[in-house]
């Protein structure tokens, strides 16, 4: 309503105990071990036996990253074919994908065309999309090979990742390269409204998605 | 530093005392001669004075000596007198002593006595003690042989009882036996065996044990039997008797089987019922819903009335079993209710027709959203009551464990706790309803989605109202829908209805809104004109403009105008009413919460919603862009050219026209006039709020553009007075049409207007630097040099000799 409002407002944003906020998202077949990884990732534990996830679970996690404080809102989806239209859901506001399949399960490989066309469909078109194959301590059954994954991968103009939630392999590494992405993905939108705003004022500028990152 | 002073203190000091050591020593030799004398006097008094004496030759000398010496004498006798008036006191002490003699020798045999008399006391204790140790094991033998001997007595008694109970059918007795056998200890019954009375323990054993066989085999048959006779009261008389026999899990399943089959022919009848019978229309519409609360709340009832009997004869912990065994039922009949309703209300057909939809945009065919209506509440409605079932068993499960779980290990707790979760999420009916929420939300979407647009098709606007009808429209059905996922308690489903609101908000409704603030504020031909002057981008602008409205006419041209406050307005509301949405939303969750569910669940639904309104803020912001659009093409245009028309009222005047201006006002008066006039419609149109934010735009550019024009301007003293009045007049008047401060964004022209009215150029240090008092100067240096010129009086060596 009135102008002040809203700085106000932005500076409320700063003031909170982080300087970004991501959401990520974890998809893909049932059984892949996205539960295992965001289990991993945020409370160190490798818990044996993990049931099928009901719906969606949340968790957060804050990193720091070259000083900065990020919160990532982690959601874990279940894979189950009936619960794919909650799933859909989250797509449009994640600023992330985890697409998840299992190296030692051919089929979970084969689905992820059709993981695609769900992105396609339902996420932001600047969402950013990491294809992680996971259970790479299960090496002996593997049927899908690293090169195979990489290429599919590079076709996709995907980032690509192998990991391993039981060995802890990879788990940080992939959570931290894409939070530092999302920060860079983040910087550059703020640059880039600016340009716009400073260009053409008072035309109806295009509004960032990822406005509650604003930089400091 | 610090340290040397010390060293010298400290060499000071022993310096001192070396001194005063020598004085003692001084003070030593002073008084060592009569020292010396007086030892020699008591020592060996002839010697010494002796030679003293012979070395006198004074007879003073010798007097004094002699003298001495007689008092000396005397002393000695004093002391000679005392010491033999002590003997007679030592020789009664040594009397007494050698009397003592035979005493002490009489004592020394005395202890040794004592001490061998001790040694033979310790022994004897020891003695006893170990004979004690020896009775309290043959006491603790003597009850063991007694309990055997008792158990086998019991093993005898039980024999002759089962088989008197067994012939006179009394199975409840029967059973009281082997109960009472089988809580034997094992291990004694086969100590007895291998002892001398096996034979006889033997064939109680064996008696027993066919017994046992004989009653278990018993049991369940006449069990089955009762059960399928439907005999409940037989029924549960055998059911009682199965854990007396060690078989909690067969009776349990046995008994649970029954149950299963008193509730599925209820079930089936109660769906032949529904399918078949003509319930009144208003319950039509929630057949299967109905039909499976029935089931559902029958089974509910079976578990309240059985849990007490399965508690008593079974024990807690047991419940669990029981309701494993009616779960598998109920999932059978859950599974007949849902299907009977996916075929009769054509689920998934509807389903798939929408799925087609929303993919290909245009299908050939549709559905009517309100078509939707009565099946998306019955399936809400159904997974509303298969939670509230599962929590109920929930509920008791978990009591019923924490009976016995209080002194269980926690390992075990969790274990019981982690049984019930994996029950109750993983069967049937969970898998059942949450395939029915799968289908549910796209549906749930599209209805949004559809009715949304039309009511965006729809949009009415009344006029005299600020609003359209589509905004208040668009947050009914919004609310609508995302209540009606509420009431499904299913916390996943509301979430995600949460997530399609706020993307049917901000994508959606938020397009539209855009799209018509695009279309812009539309101009009159006169202002079109002057933009056209004042730049040729406007230019090109207006005259698309104009080519519109030669087709709309001038009428259409009010209507847009119209159109594009109601749109502002619309914004707003919109942005309020989001917030409005979470809030409520936020009690409504509330009072699921009191109803268990977990902290991630709340989580998960503040998360949502926080992302719900956040859109607020996005509406704000294409509320905030539409007020400059107003600004930059309905207002800018008309007020520029008012306020440069100041350029044509001459300020250099004299007396005069000073008269003349007071007479008949020059400009400020139909600038007023002017304003007024075209915030007049604004007012009017726009909500208190926005005409607020407006105005203050509008007062931001008429400050802006007088600053421009009066340092176009040239002024004689009596103009800057002129100026003067003028200025106040008009900031008399925007404060009195907005809440804003008025003063502040004046602040430059009025101390313009001050400097424009000096006497001399050297007056403004009486207003400038360390005179300025409570002013506080808006205006550079350069900037009050810049104002000064202005003034055709004032020398411009005067203005460049000032010190700023």
């Amino acid at each position: 309503m009135n102008p002040l409002s809203i700085v106000w407002e932005k500076t409320r944003v700063n003031m909170e105990d982080y300087d970004y906020l991501f959401k990520i998202v974890l998809i893909g077949n049932a059984g892949v071990g996205k539960t295992c990884l965001v289990r991993r990732f945020t409370q160190g534990l490798f818990p044996p036996g993990q049931g099928a996830t009901i719906g969606v679970d949340f968790m957060i996690k804050t990193v720091e990253i070259k000083g900065e404080k990020v919160k990532l809102q982690i959601w874990d989806t279940a894979g189950q074919e009936r619960f794919r239209s909650i799933t859909q859901s989250y797509y449009r506001s994640a600023n992330a994908l985890i697409l998840t399949y299992d190296i030692t399960c051919e089929d979970s490989f084969r689905c992820l065309p059709e993981w695609l066309r769900e992105i396609e469909q339902y996420a932001n078109t600047t969402v950013v999309t990491v294809l992680v194959g996971n259970k790479i301590d299960l090496a002996e059954k593997r049927e899908v090979l690293r090169q195979r994954a990489e290429e599919f991968a590079e076709s996709q103009s995907m980032l690509y990742l192998e990991t391993s939630a039981k060995e802890s392999d990879n788990v940080e590494k992939l959570f931290l390269d894409l939070a530092c992405k999302l920060i860079r993905e983040a910087k550059q939108n703020t640059l880039d409204n600016n340009d716009t705003a400073n260009a053409m004022p008072g035309e109806g500028k295009a509004i960032s998605y990822l406005s509650c990152c604003s930089t400091n | 530093m610090e340290l040397e002073w010390n060293c010298n203190q400290f060499r000071s000091r022993k310096f001192s005392e070396s001194g005063s050591s020598l004085l003692i020593r001084h003070s030593l030799m002073a008084e060592s001669s009569p020292i010396k004398l007086r030892r020699c006097d008591s020592a060996c008094v002839s010697a010494v004075s002796m030679e003293a004496i012979s070395a006198l030759t004074e007879l003073e000398d010798l007097e004094k000596v002699y003298l001495q010496l007689c008092n000396e004498e005397k002393e000695v006798e004093h002391e000679l007198e005392k010491l033999m008036g002590q003997q007679a006191n030592m020789d009664t002490k040594m009397l007494s002593l050698h009397r003592m003699g035979p005493n002490l020798q009489l004592i020394g045999g005395d202890a040794s006595q004592l001490s061998g008399m001790i040694t033979f006391t310790c022994s004897l204790a020891e003695n006893v003690s170990s004979k004690v140790r020896q009775l309290d094991l043959a006491k603790t033998r003597l009850y063991k042989v007694i309990q055997r001997a008792d158990d086998i007595l019991d093993l005898k008694f039980c024999t002759d009882g089962v088989q008197t109970a067994l012939r006179n059918e009394d199975y409840e007795q029967a059973a009281a036996h082997i109960h009472r056998y089988l809580s034997l200890d094992q291990s004694v019954i086969e100590l007895s065996r291998q002892g001398g009375e096996s034979s006889a323990v033997d064939a109680s054993l064996a008696t027993l044990q066919e017994a046992e066989q004989r009653l278990k085999v018993l049991v369940a048959e006449r069990l089955d039997e009762a059960v399928a006779k439907g005999d409940l009261a037989q029924v549960e008389r055998f059911f009682k008797i199965f854990p007396l026999l060690g078989l909690h899990e067969q009776g349990l399943a046995r008994f649970g089987q029954y149950l299963c089959s008193q509730l599925a022919s209820k079930a089936e009848e109660n769906l032949l019922l529904a399918v078949g019978g003509d319930l009144g229309e208003r319950r039509a519409a929630l057949l299967f819903a109905d039909t499976l609360t029935l089931l559902l709340e029958g089974i509910a009832r079976v578990v309240e009335t059985h849990q007490p009997i399965v508690e008593t004869y079974y024990g807690p912990g047991y419940l669990y079993m029981l309701i494993t065994h009616l779960q598998q039922e109920c999932d059978r009949q859950a599974q007949k209710v849902v299907d009977k309703f996916i075929k009769q209300r054509d689920y998934h057909n509807k389903f798939q027709v929408i799925q087609n939809n929303m993919m290909k945009g245009v299908s050939a065919e549709r559905i009517e959203p309100r078509e939707l209506d009565p099946v998306l509440l019955e399936v809400t409605l159904m997974n509303a009551r298969a939670e509230l079932y599962l929590r109920f068993l929930r509920r008791r499960m978990m009591s019923d464990f924490e009976v016995g779980d209080a002194t269980a290990l926690p390992g075990i707790v969790q274990e019981h706790k982690d049984s019930v979760e994996k029950l109750l999420k993983h069967c049937k009916l969970s898998q059942l309803m949450q395939e029915l929420i799968g289908y549910y939300i796209p549906m749930e979407e599209y209805y949004m989605r559809e009715t949304v647009s039309k009511a965006v098709a729809m949009d009415t606007y009344e006029k005299g109202q600020l609003t359209s009808s589509m905004v208040d429209d668009c947050f009914y059905i919004v609310k609508k829908c995302i209540s009606r996922a509420l009431s499904s308690s299913s916390i996943d489903c509301l979430c995600a209805m949460i997530n399609h609101s706020t993307s049917v908000l901000e994508s959606d409704f938020r397009e539209v809104v855009y799209n018509k603030l695009r279309q812009g504020f539309p101009a009159t031909t006169l202002q079109d004109i002057q933009r056209g002057v004042s730049s040729a981008v406007s230019l090109m602008q207006s005259s698309l403009q104009q080519g519109k409205f030669n087709t709309l006419g001038i009428d259409s041209a009010e209507v847009a105008k119209a159109a594009f406050l109601v749109t502002l307005n619309n914004v707003e509301v919109c942005s309020e009413n989001i917030s409005t949405l979470k809030r409520t939303l936020e009690s409504d969750c509330a009072k699921l919460f009191t109803q268990g569910a977990g902290a991630g669940d709340q989580a998960k639904i503040d998360s949502c919603l926080s992302d719900l309104v956040n859109t607020s803020s996005k509406f704000k912001d294409l509320l905030q862009e539409g007020l400059m659009e107003l600004n930059t093409t309905a207002i800018k245009p008309q007020v520029k050219p008012w306020i440069s028309s100041f350029l044509s009222i001459s300020h250099n005047i004299e007396e005069e026209e000073f008269n003349e201006y007071e007479a008949n006002d020059p400009w400020v008066q139909q600038l007023i006039v002017n304003l007024e006039q075209l915030m007049a419609e604004f007012k009017a149109g726009l909500s208190p709020v926005i005409y607020d934010t407006l105005t203050s735009l509008m007062t931001n550019l008429v400050s802006m553009e007088m600053e421009k024009t009066v340092l176009k301007c040239t002024f004689s003293r009596l103009g800057g007075l002129q100026f003067d009045k003028e200025l106040r007049s008009l900031v008399a008047y925007l404060t009195t049409v907005t809440t804003w401060t008025i003063r502040d964004k004046f602040a430059r022209l009025t101390q313009m207007a001050t400097i424009l009215n000096l006497e001399r150029v050297t007056e403004i240090l009486d207003y400038w630097g360390p005179n300025s008092g409570p002013l506080t100067w808006r205006l550079t240096p350069a900037e009050v040099r810049q104002v000064l010129a202005l003034r055709i009086d004032f020398r411009s060596e005067d203005i460049k000799r000032l010190r700023l």
